[in-house]
C-alpha cells in the first residue's frame, strides 16, 4: 500500500464525505444473487416485512474502511479498528452519505491513534449506522 | 442421517444454537476478481490490485456466513460489527475464518447471538479479529415472529442498537 501519512489531522475535523448508490446491481455482486435472500430476491425480502431489498449492513462497514483508507492509508489496514452498529435498513435505491468527525488523538507507542467517530446517512438524512474508527499515524 | 465427516445442519434457532459453538469457513485464495467485484459493490476505486493488497474488509462475509457451515438459517440481520485490522489482507493470501458463538439472548423479543472470529492467513498468522451480533430469524412455524416482522409492520424498528 502506498505510504500516506497525515500528520495535520486535527480533533474536530470533518472528513471528506463519500455518497454511495446502493444499486441492486452492487448489492448483487456484494452479496451474491440466491433464492430466499433478503438481499437479492425482492418477493423474498417483501415477505418479511420489507418494501424491498436490503444492501448488507457489512456494506456500510466497507465504506468506513474506504473513509479511513482515504485518511490514514496504510495506518488503517495495519492496527485500525472498527466498531458499527446497523441502526436502520439500507433498501436497494437509496444514496447513502458516509460521514466522519475526528475526535480525539491519542499517544500509542510512540505513534498517534486517531479516532473518528463515523455514520452513514440516507437520502432522507437518517442514520443507517453509527460507530467510530481508529487507524494509526506514524 | 449424517455419517462420519459429514455436516448434520440444524435449524438456528435460540434454542438449537450453543455458546461455545465453534466454526470455521473454507480456505478462500484471495483472487484480483475478488477486488475488482467488491470495488464495484461498493464504489472504491482506490487502486488496491496494483498495490497487491485487499481492502480491509474485504473477508468480512466470509465471517458473517460461519453460521451458515453448522445451521440451516432461516434470515437473519445483522446488528452490530467489530474489527481489529492486524495485518492487510493481500492478493494472493489463501485465508479462513474461525468463530466461537460467546453469547445469546433475547432483547424486545427478539433472539441475538454474539460471534467472536479470527481471520488467519495459511501458516495462522492474524489478519482480522472481532466480533458480530447477529439477530436470528427463525421460520415461522419454528417460533413466531417478531412483532416487527409481519407483513406491513414498519421494518425499521428491526434495527436498533443492542
Amino acid at each position: 500500500m502506498a505510504t500516506r501519512v497525515e500528520t495535520g489531522i486535527a480533533v474536530g475535523q470533518a472528513l471528506p464525505p463519500l455518497v454511495k448508490d446502493v444499486s441492486q446491481r452492487r448489492i448483487d455482486v456484494y452479496s451474491g444473487v440466491k433464492p430466499r435472500s433478503i438481499h437479492s430476491d425482492e418477493a423474498w425480502a417483501r415477505q418479511k416485512g420489507f418494501r424491498t431489498c436490503l444492501a448488507q449492513g457489512m456494506m456500510s462497514t466497507a465504506y468506513v474502511s474506504q473513509l479511513m483508507v482515504n485518511l490514514l492509508g496504510p495506518g488503517f489496514a495495519r492496527g485500525g479498528t472498527m466498531s458499527m452498529a446497523f441502526i436502520k435498513p439500507v433498501y436497494a435505491g437509496d444514496r447513502l452519505t458516509v460521514h466522519g468527525v475526528v475526535k480525539d488523538r491519542q499517544n500509542e507507542n510512540g505513534a498517534t491513534r486517531v479516532v473518528v467517530e463515523v455514520w452513514v446517512e440516507n437520502q432522507h438524512g437518517e442514520k443507517t449506522a453509527v460507530g467510530h474508527a481508529t487507524g494509526l499515524v506514524s | 442421517m449424517a455419517g462420519p465427516g459429514i455436516t448434520e445442519f440444524k435449524k438456528l434457532t435460540l434454542e438449537t444454537l450453543q455458546v461455545g459453538d465453534e466454526f470455521v469457513s473454507d480456505d478462500h485464495l484471495v483472487i484480483p476478481e475478488d477486488i475488482e467485484a467488491h470495488g464495484f459493490a461498493v464504489e472504491d476505486d482506490h487502486p488496491w490490485l496494483a498495490e497487491g493488497v485487499a481492502p480491509p474488509t474485504l473477508m468480512a462475509n466470509q465471517a458473517l456466513h460461519l453460521r451458515h457451515s453448522k445451521y440451516l438459517v432461516h434470515a437473519g440481520l445483522h446488528a452490530r460489527m467489530e474489527f481489529n485490522f492486524v495485518e492487510p489482507i493481500k492478493l494472493g493470501m489463501r485465508v479462513r475464518t474461525r468463530g466461537r458463538v460467546i453469547d445469546k439472548y433475547e432483547r424486545r423479543g427478539k433472539p441475538y447471538m454474539v460471534t467472536e472470529y479470527v481471520t488467519e492467513d495459511d501458516a495462522g498468522r492474524v489478519l482480522v479479529r472481532g466480533q458480530f451480533t447477529q439477530m436470528i430469524i427463525p421460520e415461522p412455524e419454528a417460533r413466531p415472529w417478531p412483532r416487527a416482522l409481519r407483513p406491513g409492520s414498519r421494518s425499521g424498528r428491526l434495527f436498533h442498537r443492542s
